[in-house]
């Protein structure tokens, strides 16, 4: 089965900066990667990379084969930082939208998330607080059926608990013949959940081993190690 | 996919017009029935009744300058916000082409355009009691007829179909021009609309100097010039504005698929 | 049973521990039905594909053993439970004897200790 992402080279350069520098890399199917850096390592600007917000300047990026576009787009599941969600409409107005737009998104799974979270779908989202907005994307993402899902940190600002339960709907919604990249800072609470961490700093790539191989080699934890590699 | 991104266009910006409307025909109603005109001419004094007309048609008058007003600040806020804003965080990842996304929202600010001005006259309509209204309007028809011929029901509503279209497209061009600076992102979309503006009556004028200078110089002397050569300069003159518009298309298209960046 | 996982081991070798200790302790008892690997490893909070592994080291060994349609088993060689009952007894015995010598106990004040204390958690 050939990998679901490839990248060769790839590097974005916004004026003199360089964000993604050079980067060469390969994921395979039915993983859970974990992309690891400090803020303003890249990492964001990588995976809006992979997602066609930003047009690489050099260097190819290729997601089952193709470049990021219309047909990547139908195969991967986005989570952005931020909040996209248009203040206006409700939450079951967004769920249409999702089923409108996504041939796989599955609509009973979401009312079924959102009913374990208790979020009434009649709510307006601009009534609701910052942390349930980021509950309901994350929900819209995690009900696709995607081949590709990267979460761009998903456990940011969340409470410890809600922290537990989007990595626990993560690992729910795991199946081998899909991959999940979570870029994040926060290691120790996802470093368990993850087969191999791509360490990623000044955008570029340092280290890529599996969460086993570090604690084997190492002695550490993978969250010990990267407060080593990115000492201030 | 461009027909769904369309529905929820129409629902993202309905709600903001539908009650607008409503509430436009509704004062025009209020003030026909109030007669605030005739209160006004006929009272000497000044009490609450002729305070409450002046208020009454001081509304009407705010809400049909509003209604326009409005249609023009959706029609920019949609783009801008929706598009370049956090939502185009949605947007740009539905598997929809970028030319998708600016042919919907061209399509739906035309849309409430043409409403608004349908509404505004409707208004008008009903706030004057006009008399005999099928004879104003035969008159009406027959000058139109004398000047513009039959074939001006045809082109001058192209024209302004293809005006609107090449206006709505030079605005969304200064949007996206202006967001590809890093900074001060809505003040360059106004910087840049001027320098578009320019840009337009550059090529109208040059337009009209290289190719329209026999045809209106012909009009202008004759003392009745024909229903032929008015309507032949009007669909000149569109073609300056089809330039522009397909300029502006490609130029919006282009930075939405290459120059995206949002923060 | 919660899953106890340290942060500076390798989580493969740890969840093999985990199962071999709730398989002797009788929270999988024998010959009885695994839950599927998904489920296993959402209640340990790992990754699903290091709990595959595990398990597979574990069927490796003969500790449980997979029925292509029916899923994971634990095994019903009682011996085998034993066995491995034994070799984790002698770990834990081998590090507390261990941390006692470094404290400075020899041998004789080790049972004593171990006697009395076993007696007092009998009542």
């Amino acid at each position: 089965m050939s990998n679901i992402l490839t990248c060769r080279n790839v590097t974005k350069v916004f004026g003199s900066k360089v964000a993604v520098n050079d980067v060469t890399l390969d994921i395979p199917r039915g993983k859970i990667v974990g992309l690891l850096g400090p803020n303003a390592s890249g990492k964001s600007t990588f995976i809006k990379l992979c997602n066609d917000l930003l047009t690489p300047t050099s260097g190819e990026i290729l997601i089952d084969g193709n470049r990021p576009g219309i047909e990547t787009k139908k195969i991967v599941s986005y989570l952005p930082e931020r909040n996209y969600l248009n203040d206006w409409m409700k939450v079951s107005d967004i769920i249409g939208l999702f089923r409108d737009f996504y041939s796989d998104f599955n609509e009973e799974k979401a009312y079924d998330m959102l009913k374990k979270l208790n979020i009434n779908p009649k709510d307006k989202l601009k009534t609701m607080s910052k942390g349930t907005k980021e509950k309901v994307q994350l929900i819209l993402v995690m009900s696709r059926e995607a081949q590709l899902y990267m979460l761009d940190e998903p456990i940011g600002g969340v409470d410890p608990a809600a922290r537990d339960y989007i990595l626990d709907t993560i690992l729910s919604n795991y199946n081998e013949n899909a991959t999940i990249i979570i870029s994040t800072h926060l290691i120790s609470d996802i470093e368990k959940i993850l087969d191999e961490v791509v360490f990623i700093k000044e955008g570029k790539i340092v280290l890529t081993k599996t969460v086993d191989e570090i604690r084997e080699e190492t002695g550490k934890s993978v969250d010990s190690l990267f407060r080593e590699v990115f000492k201030c | 996919m461009l027909a769904k991104l369309m529905k929820y266009e129409i629902k993202g910006t309905a709600r903001i017009f539908i009650p607008l409307y409503l509430l436009l025909l509704l004062f025009a109603l209020l003030n026909r029935i109030i007669n605030p005109f005739s209160l006004l001419e006929n009272s000497d004094n000044f009490n609450l009744q002729v305070l409450f007309s002046i208020i009454s048609v001081t509304v009407y008058f705010i809400l049909i300058i509003g209604t326009f007003v409005m249609t023009l600040i959706i029609m920019i806020q949609r783009f801008y916000k929706n598009l370049l804003g956090d939502e185009g965080y949605l947007m740009f990842t539905l598997p929809v082409k970028s030319w998708q996304h600016i042919v919907s929202k061209l399509i739906i600010s035309m849309l409430w355009t043409i409403l608004s001005f349908i509404t505004a006259i409707c208004s008008i309509l009903i706030l004057v009691n006009v008399d005999n209204l099928s004879e104003v309007l035969s008159l009406f028809i027959s000058k139109f007829t004398d000047i513009f011929g039959t074939a001006g029901f045809f082109t001058l509503p192209y024209y302004a179909l293809i005006a609107l279209i090449s206006n709505i497209l030079m605005i969304y061009g200064a949007i996206a021009l202006g967001h590809t600076f890093s900074k001060h992102k809505l003040m360059a979309s106004f910087g840049m609309y001027c320098i578009l503006y320019v840009i337009y009556q550059v090529v109208m004028l040059l337009f009209i100097l290289l190719f329209g200078k026999k045809n209106i110089t012909s009009i202008v002397t004759s003392a009745a010039p024909s229903v032929l050569q008015i309507n032949t300069l009007i669909l000149e003159l569109s073609i300056p504005l089809i330039i522009i518009l397909v300029a502006n298309f490609i130029l919006t298209n282009t930075i939405l698929r290459k120059k995206l960046n949002l923060e | 049973m919660p899953w106890e996982l340290k942060s500076d081991r390798p989580i493969y070798s740890q969840l093999i521990e985990q199962i071999e200790l709730r398989i002797c302790s009788g929270v999988y008892p024998l010959g009885s039905k695994l839950p599927s690997v998904r489920d296993l490893a959402q209640e340990a909070a790992v990754n699903p594909n290091t709990m595959q592994r595990a398990l597979s080291k574990l069927e490796e060994d003969g500790l449980l053993y997979s029925n292509r349609t029916s899923g994971r088993f634990v095994t019903e060689d009682v011996n085998m439970i034993n066995q491995v009952k034994n070799k984790l007894a002698k770990e834990h015995v081998q590090i507390f004897l261990k941390k006692m010598t470094e404290l400075g106990f020899d041998y004789e004040e080790i049972l004593s200790i171990i006697t009395t204390l076993a007696e007092e958690m009998k009542k």
